[in-house]
């Protein structure tokens, strides 16, 4: 499973963050890092989670 | 609360898009005894998905009334056709300048966010939870202490959110009655105590600002006067437009929420003693509530003329994205009027949508739950003291007054 990452849509809510600090990582100021993130398997079912907590609908789920 | 039409509908409008709906003026939304403005909001979405209201601002301005959440993110998503440009703070004293970053639009305002991000970011948030706590725990203690009963917002609430925000600031809580005061005046007085708020609060951050210039210390204004945006310092306008927007919105929106909260779980004992039984739902439930009881309208202003799902909007027209609409639209959240603590998807807009998203969000959330946390673990079970009834009230900035609770 891979998380698409918009930046361009981060608006540093870090909803993904608080449900998945070690999926989501983020910068100083508090947006999401760049690039794509691939997901362990074991990772999943929280990433999805995690994913879908953005209010901003920042990031993608690519199965 | 005095609101009247300062301006006829345009003739743009088709008659048939004005409601008569109104966050000032509207059924629930005046100060009422025992009332839920935002529940009383939430009938908007028996209407059509966008609306024209003829006196929807503090100043008797009509706008039009975007009501699905979808549609609210749309608009706070793409600041270059609805700006927030509209100098809300320094309308009132009849001048023209910006609340930084809030008023400003992109390029600008990525400037100053970058420079302010960081210092309420989610990291530096964690950095600040044992104040957080302590602070919460010093007052709880003393309101157990006192007796079974209290005054939430004065003794609790207020107290406790203007501390930290003080403390943020640099600034002692000496004077903390008296910036409540500014800041009440400010958001809910009558046109002439607005003004005059205003200018209190302007001078007040012109003289503390000149202050840390002479003397800086490791404080926010310090580091405002020191900073730099595109290799040159910050303008007095700058600093004064920024140490304003901190201010006011600082000041009351964080005591605001914790008061919904207790008041929702005051009148629900079997929320509350879930809560209090598992308190590690309490940051999920936390979610809930801002869901339930957020206290702010978004304003924006088209920069052009825009046909948006059949609203002939113009440009200078006002757009409000009620963040208790969106909160409540059944498209978005699955049977909205329902609070359930438990619920997952919880995508609400209590901070806003787009780049404008609430900077102090992270700050609010850790004082919102920690507050709860506290007051679940130190005072036993709460109900509204019999024989009072908490004052609700709508308006551009929600809030409750005369919560009084009791655990005799």
């Amino acid at each position: 499973m891979k998380i698409i990452v918009h930046n361009d849509k981060c608006q540093g809510h870090a909803r993904c963050w608080a449900m998945a600090p070690h999926i989501f990582e983020l910068d100083d100021e508090g947006y999401i890092k760049p690039g794509d993130i691939d997901v362990a398997e074991a990772d999943e079912k929280l990433a999805w989670k995690g994913a879908k907590s953005c209010p901003e609908r920042a990031l993608e789920i690519e199965k | 609360m005095e609101t009247f039409a300062t301006q006829p509908i345009p003739a743009h409008v088709p008659p048939d898009m004005v409601r008569d709906f109104s966050l000032f003026s509207s059924p629930g939304m005046q100060p009422t005894p025992n009332g839920d403005p935002q529940a009383s909001a939430a009938v908007v979405h028996q209407g059509p998905r966008i609306f024209y209201s003829p006196v929807n601002t503090r100043d008797g301005r009509g706008t039009w009334v975007i009501t699905r959440a979808q549609d609210q993110r749309r608009v706070l998503q793409d600041p270059e056709t609805f700006s927030s440009h509209r100098s809300i703070f320094a309308s009132a004293l009849g001048e023209s300048w910006p609340m930084i970053p809030l008023e400003l639009d992109p390029p600008e305002h990525g400037k100053f966010r970058s420079l302010l991000n960081p210092l309420l970011s989610p990291k530096r948030v964690m950095a600040l939870e044992s104040a957080v706590r302590e602070r919460a725990i010093f007052l709880i203690d003393r309101i157990a202490a006192a007796g079974t009963n209290c005054h939430v917002m004065e003794e609790f609430a207020f107290p406790f959110a203007v501390n930290i925000f003080l403390r943020f600031l640099g600034l002692s809580d000496d004077r903390l009655d008296e910036f409540v005061t500014w800041a009440n005046e400010l958001l809910h007085g009558d046109n002439v105590q607005r003004p005059a708020a205003a200018r209190t609060i302007i001078a007040f951050i012109d003289e503390l600002s000149a202050e840390r210039r002479r003397r800086p210390v490791d404080d926010f204004m310090s580091f405002l006067v020191q900073s730099k945006v595109d290799d040159r310092p910050l303008t007095d306008q700058e600093i004064r437009g920024t140490g304003v927007l901190l201010f006011v919105a600082g000041l009351d929106t964080v005591a605001a929420a914790i008061g919904f909260d207790l008041n929702y779980l005051a009148r629900h004992q079997g929320d509350q003693i879930l809560l209090r039984r598992e308190p590690s739902r309490i940051v999920l439930a936390a979610e809930e509530l801002l869901r339930a009881y957020p206290t702010v309208q978004m304003i924006r202003v088209a920069t052009k003329d825009v046909d948006f799902e059949g609203a002939p909007i113009r440009k200078g027209d006002y757009v409000s994205c009620a963040t208790m609409i969106a909160n409540r639209d059944p498209l978005e959240f699955p049977h909205p009027e329902k609070i359930d603590l438990a619920r997952e998807d919880n995508r609400h807009t209590a901070f806003a949508y787009g780049p404008h998203r609430c900077l102090g969000s992270h700050l609010a959330r850790r004082e919102i739950v920690v507050g709860l946390e506290e007051w679940l673990k130190r005072i036993p079970t709460f109900r509204i003291k019999e024989g009072t009834a908490p004052v609700t009230f709508g308006g551009h900035v929600f809030g409750i007054e005369n919560l009084v609770l009791d655990w005799s």
